[in-house]
């Protein structure tokens, strides 16, 4: 009964811990930060953390998991899911004076739709470049081929 | 010896064989592997390629076989060959230089506008990553799927290996399958997608094109492929380093190597190295399966965006180009080119879209390679 009881207690106690930290998504959310929105698709919190913190606390909560990309753009550090977990990613502000904003994003269609659209149509723009750089060299050298031609039946 | 230690010595023996460690699982893949072979052999369906991937499914899926694993410290035979060949993707780039050297781009050179048919023929690779991605792939192998549309060997395997190594197996074997099925699958949609004035359009005959056109082409080419998708240079380049060797003329012996002996010796390294990954604890299960049933679609697609593109094109052009060609942009070479012929030829016995057809089949490959630059380029 003793032992029940003590392992009912340490299970009530450990019970939060194996809920695991605070996370939108299953993506896991920052300590010490304040909620500036909050819907069901986008999570927008400030935290006191450096820029290098936050980054630091993201790669040792995502470093077990497959399929996570991390890009350093000018003004943010962006981290994308390229698996198929709820949430797409997470923005690590670069530029706030003071602490640094930390953007949750749900995964949607909107993103894989238009970055299907864009990279169609950019197969498109290599194809019609090619098509243009064939036209030109095609009508180059065909003028050259004809010039040394008729050159050849003169002399 | 007591009869204790015969016994031992007996029940040591069994515990070796491949008897002791069955697994009926296994059994399926026997048949997967053999009716690959039966398709090869009796049907003549890509035999260079189902005939030694169907092989490579049979031989590793018997137990303790050491094939596909690691055994004091190195590499067992077959994991030599995917490890060096598929894993540094070297086998599909040398291909490729096979594939440039007996290609001519005559064709696709004197109607370079057949290009933009490669391009829109690779529309049902990105219908088919939403799909798949709907379905529950990860969007790394959504797109190592959906090239499979691209009806381009090398570069399913390319993109495959580079995005989702371990669909390495089914993603290659529904590639070659819907290939050699191309003259079963297109015409029917041919036949859907354009009416009976459209398929008796008359093409112009292409113009004759000089020899230092063909020598610059793979020149343009890979620079404007390198500086837009630099990612596919390892395929692009060796593709078309393989054309500059056989369009230059001056080095007919390496010519011949890369297209003949060197292609070959390839060619039976990729199709045991691709079989071999087949074993029946990673293909049975729903993604492989899958994967067989959204290729079609995926080919489908493929096809229809071939033909819409020339449709469209027509709006504009005042030379009609017959949209039967279309259907050749998908880059199943030069299968899909025959097809438009066949077609075509069932409509107006004196109309020969071949050549015509060539141009489209062949920028098919570009394109495929394009879109698989682009998708190397959204993770990277």
């Amino acid at each position: 009964m003793k032992n029940l009881m003590i392992l009912l207690l340490a299970f009530y106690f450990c019970l939060p811990l194996s809920v695991g930290a605070e996370d939108f998504l299953g993506a896991p959310v920052a300590p010490q930060g304040k909620e500036i929105i909050k819907t069901d698709s986008r999570l927008e919190i400030k935290t006191d953390m450096s820029h290098d913190e936050a980054v630091s606390f993201y790669k040792k909560a995502l470093k077990n998991l497959k399929d996570i990309k991390f890009r350093e753009w000018k003004e943010v550090t962006y981290i994308e899911d390229d698996g198929n977990r709820d949430w797409h990613s997470i923005t690590v502000s670069k530029v706030d004076k003071e602490g640094t904003t930390i953007t949750i994003v749900k995964d949607n269609w909107t993103w894989i739709i238009g970055t299907l659209v864009l990279r169609y149509i950019g197969v498109f723009v290599v194809l019609m470049v090619l098509f243009l750089g064939l036209l030109i060299s095609g009508r180059i050298i065909s003028a050259i081929v004809k010039k040394m031609e008729t050159k050849k039946e003169e002399n | 010896m007591t009869s204790n230690e015969i016994l031992d010595m007996l029940y040591g023996t069994l515990r070796t064989t491949g008897i002791y460690n069955f697994q009926w699982n296994i059994v399926i893949m026997w048949g997967v592997g053999c009716l690959f072979i039966y398709l090869a052999i009796a049907k003549k369906y890509e035999p260079l390629l189902l005939l030694p991937i169907g092989f490579g499914i049979f031989i590793v899926n018997f137990p303790l076989v050491p094939l596909m694993g690691y055994s004091r410290d190195h590499a067992q035979l077959l994991q030599i060959f995917y490890h060096y060949g598929l894993e540094w993707e070297v086998i599909p780039c040398i291909i490729f230089l096979g594939l440039g050297a007996m290609t001519d781009f005559g064709p696709l050179i004197a109607n370079p506008k057949t290009l933009l048919i490669g391009a829109g023929a690779q529309l049902g690779v990105f219908i088919t990553f939403t799909g798949t991605v709907l379905v529950g792939f990860t969007l790394k192998e959504a797109a190592s799927v959906s090239i499979i549309g691209g009806a381009d060997g090398p570069t399913t395997i390319y993109l495959t290996q580079h995005l989702a190594p371990q669909l390495l197996g089914p993603n290659a074997l529904a590639a070659y399958s819907y290939m050699a099925m191309v003259p079963l699958i297109q015409p029917p949609i041919i036949r859907l997608m354009t009416n009976i004035k459209e398929r008796k359009i008359r093409m112009h005959q292409l113009r004759s094109v000089s020899r230092q056109e063909k020598i610059l082409f793979p020149m343009v080419t890979v620079g404007i492929i390198a500086l837009l998708v630099p990612s596919v240079i390892p395929l692009m380049g060796m593709f078309m380093l393989g054309n500059l060797m056989r369009e230059s003329g001056v080095v007919e012996r390496l010519t011949e190597s890369a297209q003949g002996s060197l292609m070959n010796i390839m060619t039976i390294f990729l199709g045991i190295s691709v079989g071999a990954t087949m074993h029946a604890d990673n293909f049975l299960s729903w993604k492989p399966l899958f994967i067989f049933s959204l290729g079609l679609v995926d080919f489908a697609v493929c096809t229809i965006g071939g033909i819409m593109t020339v449709k469209i094109m027509n709006l504009f052009l005042k030379n009609k180009i017959n949209p039967i060609i279309g259907a050749a942009g998908v880059s199943a070479v030069p299968m899909a080119a025959r097809v438009s012929q066949t077609v075509g030829m069932q409509y107006d016995k004196t109309n020969y879209l071949l050549m015509h057809a060539v141009g489209p089949n062949l920028a098919g490959v570009i394109g495929s390679a394009a879109a698989a630059g682009m998708f190397i380029a959204m993770f990277d």
